[in-house]
């Protein structure tokens, strides 16, 4: 079998939520081993968010491709056992709140004196050091405190309100992965190891980093501008046939401006002084768009999509999962892939994304059952008896899947 | 052009052919010490000319979206239409670990300068490939943009208010997040490289991999809820304000979450445990999200009364986690940006001394730095062509005036 990329990696993580599970789920799709430390005494609150803790979606997505190990951290012996752990991984990654890993003496510089070339990852909402590093942190609430959630509206909105997708978590966990992969290769020319320290608002504030610069070279508050670009007409959503359907556009060329027009029938648009070169669409666009709208809402989102791009102007719908299920370039791609789950069976979870040739992947693994795999941890990277491991189950300081 | 701190991926050489779908990955891979040679065409990267611009003053030196994603690179220019000029890109390309280039499918093939063409000349060539759709399949040929992208990725149908039209994110979320990805296939394919000595090629759309770095859930949760006897699957529409309300205080807005009885419990508590909220059933979150509306007027009458930090810090004694939505300046200005040293002191020498934001992580051993500004518009042409490949001044100037720097 073909060598996958990661293989003889191994990652222990003591992370919960979003971030680092979904960073170390990539890590393990790319053939490490990935370890999660999991106890009752404190279950990672996406398990919670559900009616059974093995069957939760989001839980389930995210933390494929890890072995859950159960053990009680507040027990000393239990944090031996994952020191022990420590010591034959390569990567370490933890999102606990402030203070949590040090109190446990499982953080970078206590886990340095056992396994001093640790790629050691904290993931913090605000970091791990300043004055707001105590402050819990979730995904929606680094939109809002990176600037983020404030240009995230329409200009006649009251409020800013964003989406109940939790941005930026899932940018943060692919800037860990790619963190945790730039400090593996050096490691790999250099041997050394080290501490990376990653901020989620910070991670929301590069999103818009050139909005940034708005405000630190023009001295201005960026204003929100919705759906609308400063230099593109027609540009933006529109309202198709059906109960909340519709399709986005955007026309930057004069040639694809003539090809819109041919396109939704209205050739007599080129030759309407309004709409003369962008300049003059972006003066008129609010009738601009009401005559597109027109032509729109008549229509099924698909049917826009499908007719503007096939005379070259960049059309999509506003997708919902069905429409990416029927997409037949995302099928093409094999964009979904199907893995069985004891307790759930067989569901779809996002595949890698891109190709490499002569590269092979690990098969997607399910999202482990909690503290499936301790036993398993206990006799293959332990090596501990049979007895100890039965005598650590009887103490509490192992937990095993029920 | 030694730096002081090198950084982790310092020693790699990045060929940057990428339009603004790009841009963001080959600044990653900077940021981390990668040596990025930014090619342009003799007009500039298409991008230079997105506003807003320094001072309000069109000028392909003060593109604000462009200084943002290219500080860190070396620019040259490059016509690689002609002869020469493709002959001196294969010399760059002999020493290049990485090449990135966003062109529509077979445009670098027709050019004589695709994958298969450079590994002749390079074995260890890494090429990432970024296009919109990818490098075959019926929508190969499709264009995409910002908006379209993010309509597309299913990040769009969910946000904003329920009754208005879906509202866009800020910014270029859709090629950022594809950027990231296309940065993390790379320093895969480097590190394999270490082992194996050869080299790869990589293919990266937009379209797949922007949902992955923005929000990759869509999908698996209605494969979820079309279990045969279970639930109905969860109407896709925009419930951001009832599941993470934003509520207005005396100097602005806070956003709250409490998915918990007890993060509810202590909401009411900061607010000053008003009586009309300590009724059990607001303790339900499903019921807070299904009475949203009515929740909100009665919320703002107690929030009003307090800034957003006072809400912040409350929130974070008593155990709910509340966020300020700041603007750019409270964001700028915050302590915590300040003691972390997010913004750092850039010089360029169009627009001046400016701050510019940081990368989003601190390294012990390889630090993420921000050396320079973006390039001007061929900037390192002396010293990448001459100094490095060995032109003369008066070659380069002959180049320059036959259109092929």
């Amino acid at each position: 079998m073909k060598k996958v990329p990661l293989d003889g990696i191994r990652v222990v993580s003591l992370g919960t939520g979003g971030v680092v599970p979904d960073c170390v789920k990539i890590l393990g799709e790319m053939g490490a081993d990935v370890i999660k430390i999991e106890s009752k005494q404190n279950l990672d609150f996406v398990r919670t968010i559900g009616w059974d803790i093995n069957a939760v979606p989001g839980f389930n997505e995210i933390n494929r491709n890890a072995r859950s190990f159960g053990v009680n951290l507040k027990n000393a012996a239990g944090g031996d056992l994952v020191k022990a752990l420590v010591e034959r991984s390569d990567i370490v990654t933890e999102n606990f709140r402030a203070g949590a890993v040090e109190r446990l003496g499982l953080d970078y510089e206590s886990v340095r004196r056992i396994r001093p070339d640790i790629v050691y990852l904290s993931s913090q909402g605000f970091g791990k050091t300043g004055p707001y590093s105590g402050h819990k942190a979730y995904g929606p609430l680094m939109a809002a405190a990176s600037g983020m959630l404030r240009l995230w509206a329409h200009p006649d909105d009251p409020y800013p309100v964003g989406s109940t997708v939790p941005i930026p978590d899932h940018f943060a966990s692919k800037h860990a992965v790619l963190a945790i992969l730039a400090a593996l290769d050096y490691r790999r020319r250099t041997g050394k190891g080290q501490f990376i320290d990653l901020s989620l608002v910070e991670v929301g504030a590069n999103l818009i980093g050139a909005s940034y610069l708005e405000y630190t070279v023009n001295c201005r508050q960026p204003q929100p501008l919705g759906n609308r670009s400063p230099y593109a007409a027609p540009y933006g959503i529109y309202r198709c046939k059906g109960d909340d359907q519709w399709c986005a556009i955007s026309v930057f060329t004069e040639e694809e401006w003539r090809a819109f027009c041919g396109a939704v029938g209205h050739d007599e648009w080129t030759r309407d002084a309004r709409f003369a070169d962008t300049a003059s669409r972006l003066r008129n666009v609010d009738a601009l768009d009401a005559l597109i709208e027109e032509w729109t809402s008549q229509r099924e989102a698909t049917e826009v999509m499908n007719t503007l791009q096939a005379a070259g102007v960049a059309a999509g719908v506003a997708a919902r999962s069905a429409d990416a299920l029927a997409d037949p370039q995302l099928e093409h791609l094999q964009a979904f892939v199907e893995v069985d789950h004891p307790v759930v069976g067989k569901k779809l979870y996002p595949a890698i994304p891109f190709k490499i040739t002569g590269m092979t992947f690990s098969e997607s693994r399910p999202a482990p059952l909690f503290a499936e795999h301790t036993v398993e941890i206990c006799r293959e990277i332990l090596h501990l008896p049979e007895n100890e491991i039965a005598r650590l189950v009887d103490a509490g300081v192992l937990e095993v899947a029920s | 052009m030694e730096t002081e701190c090198e950084g982790a991926l310092a020693g790699y050489r990045v060929l940057d052919l990428a339009d603004v779908k790009g841009a963001y990955c080959t600044k990653l891979l900077a940021d981390l010490g990668a040596e990025v040679i930014k090619v342009e065409s003799p007009e500039g990267d298409p991008s230079r000319r997105l506003p807003p611009f320094a001072g309000d003053i069109p000028d392909l030196e003060r593109s604000l979206p462009f200084l943002f994603r290219n500080a860190n690179k070396l620019g040259i220019t490059l016509n690689l239409d002609t002869e020469s000029g493709k002959g001196i890109f294969r010399q760059l390309v002999q020493s290049a670990d990485v090449l990135v280039e966003s062109f529509a499918p077979g445009f670098m093939t027709g050019l004589g300068l695709g994958y298969d063409a450079l590994r002749e000349i390079n074995p260890g060539l890494i090429t990432a490939s970024i296009t919109e759709f990818g490098q075959s399949g019926p929508y190969h040929n499709w264009k995409g943009s910002p908006i379209v992208d993010i309509a597309l990725s299913t990040d769009l149908i969910e946000a904003g208010f329920t009754e208005g039209a879906p509202c866009s994110l800020p910014g270029m979320p859709a090629y950022d997040a594809t950027s990231v990805m296309a940065a993390i296939s790379i320093i895969l394919a480097l590190f394999e490289r270490g082992s194996t000595g050869e080299g790869h090629y990589i293919d990266v759309s937009v379209h797949q991999n922007a949902r992955l770095a923005i929000y990759p859930w869509m999908v698996t949760l209605h494969s979820y809820n079309r279990t045969p006897g279970g639930p109905e699957p969860a109407p896709e529409i925009r419930m951001g304000a009832a599941v993470y309300p934003v509520y207005p205080c005396k100097d602005g807005y806070v956003r709250v979450v409490t998915l918990t009885p007890w993060q509810w419990d202590a909401l009411v508590k900061v607010i000053g445990e008003p009586e009309v909220l300590r009724q059990p059933e607001w303790r339900e979150f499903l019921h807070r999200v299904a009475n949203a509306a009515a929740l909100y007027d009665i919320m703002v009458e107690f929030t009003k009364h307090y800034t957003m930090m006072e809400l912040f810090e409350a929130g974070h004694r008593a155990g709910v986690p509340i966020a300020p939505v700041a603007d750019l300046s409270d964001f700028v200005d915050s302590p915590q940006t300040k003691a972390r040293g997010f913004f750092l002191d850039m010089h360029h020498p169009a627009v001046g001394k400016f701050q510019y934001p940081g990368p989003p992580y601190k390294w012990t051993e390889t630090p993420a730095a921000v050396n320079r500004a973006a390039p001007c518009l061929g900037e390192h042409n002396v010293a990448i062509l001459c100094d490095r490949l060995g032109l003369s001044r008066t070659e380069l100037a002959a180049l320059r005036l036959a259109g092929v720097v």
